[in-house]
């Protein structure tokens, strides 16, 4: 992969949990598995053209199941002094720069799935919506851990708007 | 009218070890002028369900019009009782640290907003209560929509007071002490110079200029075309909901924009406009996140600019687009005297001509990076005028050949930075560059540029405007101002066109 222009000298990455594939293949398993389930009900009964809906579901469930753990390990972060990096995406790629000072709240979310795989999401808010800066696939020690360094690195640099 | 200075805080004040928080009430009016809203309701909902079933009634009209009158009277006075008792279980209070406001009748309300986050305070005054002299005062906080503090009604001196002892006390100013049994200092207003004032010609000519605008004319042109020619009315009768639509959104846009003018003041900017509903809004300083600045086709030849802001607190109220405005519609001349009051220094050594290239220019003059050529695929006509330029202050984002646009973020106001790329743009080694600001109109994003570059300026942005962040201004503005100058805020304009500034101590 020639993500060379994404990479940033000196900083090192840290990845989030394989835990978060499972997940992710399981909820679009539910999302994509329904439909091809109830496409291929008529497709037996009358055969022929019909099979395309199926056919179609089924190529982005298996695309989809090769995807996720690409993406998923395209996720990375880092702690900086100053601030928090977050590097997301395969086919679209972004980096997030967030300073600890602009942070004005963090969220940590865990869905039913999620809790049951032992991770969650932290997720830093600043004062503007455009910010994107969510981590999700943590452990949930590691999780706890961010959310009380992020909390504690915006308090000592809190910066006005 | 003073309220009387021994008004009983309300149950549920807080109880302050430290000074005392004198508590006031709104003005007796404010249920009156409340109630015509509730008759107002009550004569729509009147209209629009029973009106049939009023006709079908075998009764004299005269007894049919009473029949009206008296519900609306009874919802008039409904409206009165409550608002009434509304009045009374409101008060408000001003301390050197927040202002409170505690009301509600049966779900009770308490509001406190801290007076360094403060973000702007308004003057309305709402056509009906202008007639009759009260206004609202409307004190913004950077909490999204609906994070605001409205006191209304007041009357207009009440309101002016008010506001300028909010403003004193959230700028820092210490209050004078109060003389044992006299009466209480009042607040100064902070000195105003006006800078600009549009005249109705030229808003008027601006929007005859406008794109809306022309396409209404066009369909108005066609629908009266058809119905010469079809000799019918039918086509005519579907557009009738877009004509009035227009027709309703240019109004909106003349009597909000209507004799628009912007001053400045120690407290900040101040921007008053609107014909029949009055605004006074009052920006202080720091708080204008970003400003953009965009150019119409059919502006180009009137060389006309319109600024609108992104001010955290007006974003995302809806049906309020003139809140946003900086200036409705400027010469590049009046540009370059607008621009200092929110970005005193642009950053560079020669800001007239950066700023000139940032508007019009094209090319790399100046220090801006634009689109590479071999993306030219991409931004046929724009990729030469797509750029970004870095100063030691902000970063201007130029785009748009046909409907030109820039945007301006000051470092020490971008909240995080992203860059961003898709399958096509990393197959020519292109990346988008990202500002996140406060919500509000302006578009902050640097599109297609090489990726390295982008890396760099990620890397040089972040780091500028953390050195920003460390050098910004208190929140408090004149907290720091330990001999009585003016405001280092505004110094010279960018080309010396601005004399020195009006500072509180000068009156």
């Amino acid at each position: 992969m020639e993500s060379a222009a994404f990479d940033i000298p000196g900083v090192t990455w840290s990845s989030v949990s394989d835990k978060l594939i499972g997940v992710r293949r399981l909820t679009t398993g539910i999302w994509l598995g329904l439909p091809l389930v109830i496409a291929a009900v008529p497709a037996v009964i009358f055969g022929g053209a019909v099979w395309i809906a199926p056919a179609v579901f089924a190529a982005f469930l298996v695309w989809a199941f090769w995807l996720i753990p690409r993406q998923v390990r395209a996720i990375g972060y880092a702690e900086l002094e100053e601030d928090l990096l977050i590097r997301k995406g395969v086919m679209f790629r972004s980096i997030v720069v967030v300073p600890y000072g602009r942070m004005q709240f963090v969220d940590v979310q865990a869905g039913p799935l999620t809790r049951r795989a032992g991770i969650a999401q932290v997720q830093l808010h600043t004062a503007s919506p455009g910010t994107d800066a969510a981590i999700p696939g943590l452990p949930e020690a590691e999780a706890a851990r961010l959310r009380d360094r992020l909390s504690e690195a915006g308090e000592a640099r809190l910066a006005g708007l | 009218m003073q309220p009387p200075p021994g008004v009983q805080p309300p149950p549920d004040a807080p109880e302050h070890a430290t000074a005392p928080i004198e508590w006031r009430r709104l003005h007796k009016v404010t249920p009156l002028l409340n109630a015509w809203k509730a008759a107002a309701v009550l004569l729509g909902i009147a209209v629009w369900n029973y009106s049939e079933a009023l006709a079908e009634l075998e009764l004299p009209v005269l007894q049919k019009a009473l029949f009206v009158i008296g519900a609306i009277v009874l919802g008039a006075l409904v409206g009165l009782g409550y608002g009434a008792l509304a009045w009374r279980r409101t008060q408000y209070g001003i301390s050197n640290e927040s202002v409170f406001l505690h009301s509600g009748v049966l779900w009770r309300q308490q509001r406190h907003v801290r007076l360094d986050r403060l973000q702007a305070v308004d003057v309305t005054q709402p056509l009906l209560a202008r007639l009759f002299g009260f206004s609202s005062l409307k004190i913004e906080s950077a909490g999204g929509a609906g994070s605001n503090l409205t006191l209304s009604y007041l009357t207009d001196d009440e309101a002016q007071r008010v506001r300028n002892e909010i403003l004193a006390r959230a700028a820092g100013v210490k209050q004078r002490e109060q003389p044992e049994g006299g009466p209480p200092v009042e607040a100064e207003a902070a000195p105003e110079r006006q800078l600009l004032e549009l005249s109705s010609g030229r808003l008027l000519a601006s929007l005859l200029r406008s794109a809306g605008v022309i396409i209404a004319a066009l369909a108005v042109v066609a629908v009266v075309v058809a119905v010469i020619v079809t000799d019918t009315f039918r086509y005519a009768a579907g557009s009738i909901g877009g004509v009035v639509a227009a027709a309703g959104y240019v109004w909106s846009r003349f009597a909000g924009e209507f004799s628009f003018r912007i001053g400045i003041s120690a407290d900040g900017i101040r921007l008053r406009h609107g014909l029949l509903e009055a605004k006074a809004r009052t920006v202080p300083p720091g708080r204008v996140q970003a400003i953009s600045l965009s150019q119409p086709l059919l502006w180009r030849g009137k060389d006309w600019w319109r600024l609108r802001m992104n001010v955290a607190g007006y974003g995302g109220e809806t049906g309020q687009d003139a809140t946003t405005v900086l200036f409705p519609v400027a010469t590049t001349q009046e540009v370059r005297q607008i621009l200092p009051l929110v970005l005193p220094d642009l950053g560079t050594d020669s800001p007239v001509e950066t700023l000139d290239a940032a508007l019009t220019g094209t090319g790399e003059d100046h220090g801006f990076v634009t689109t590479p050529r071999r993306a030219r695929f991409l931004d046929p006509f724009a990729w030469r005028r797509q750029g970004i330029r870095v100063t030691r202050t902000a970063v201007l984002l130029r785009s748009g050949v046909w409907w030109r646009y820039l945007a301006i973020v000051p470092h020490e106001r971008t909240q995080s930075l992203g860059i961003k790329q898709g399958p096509v743009e990393r197959r020519v080694g292109l990346a988008d560059l990202e500002f996140h600001s406060t919500t509000g109109p302006v578009l902050s994003k640097a599109y297609h540029l090489d990726v390295d570059v982008a890396r760099e300026l990620l890397l040089d942005l972040a780091e500028r405007s953390r050195e920003a962040r460390r050098h910004a201004a208190p929140e408090r503005w004149m907290a720091q101002a330990e001999q009585p100058v003016a405001p280092a805020f505004l110094r010279a304009g960018y080309a010396g066109v601005l004399p020195s500034t009006p500072d509180r101590s000068a009156q």
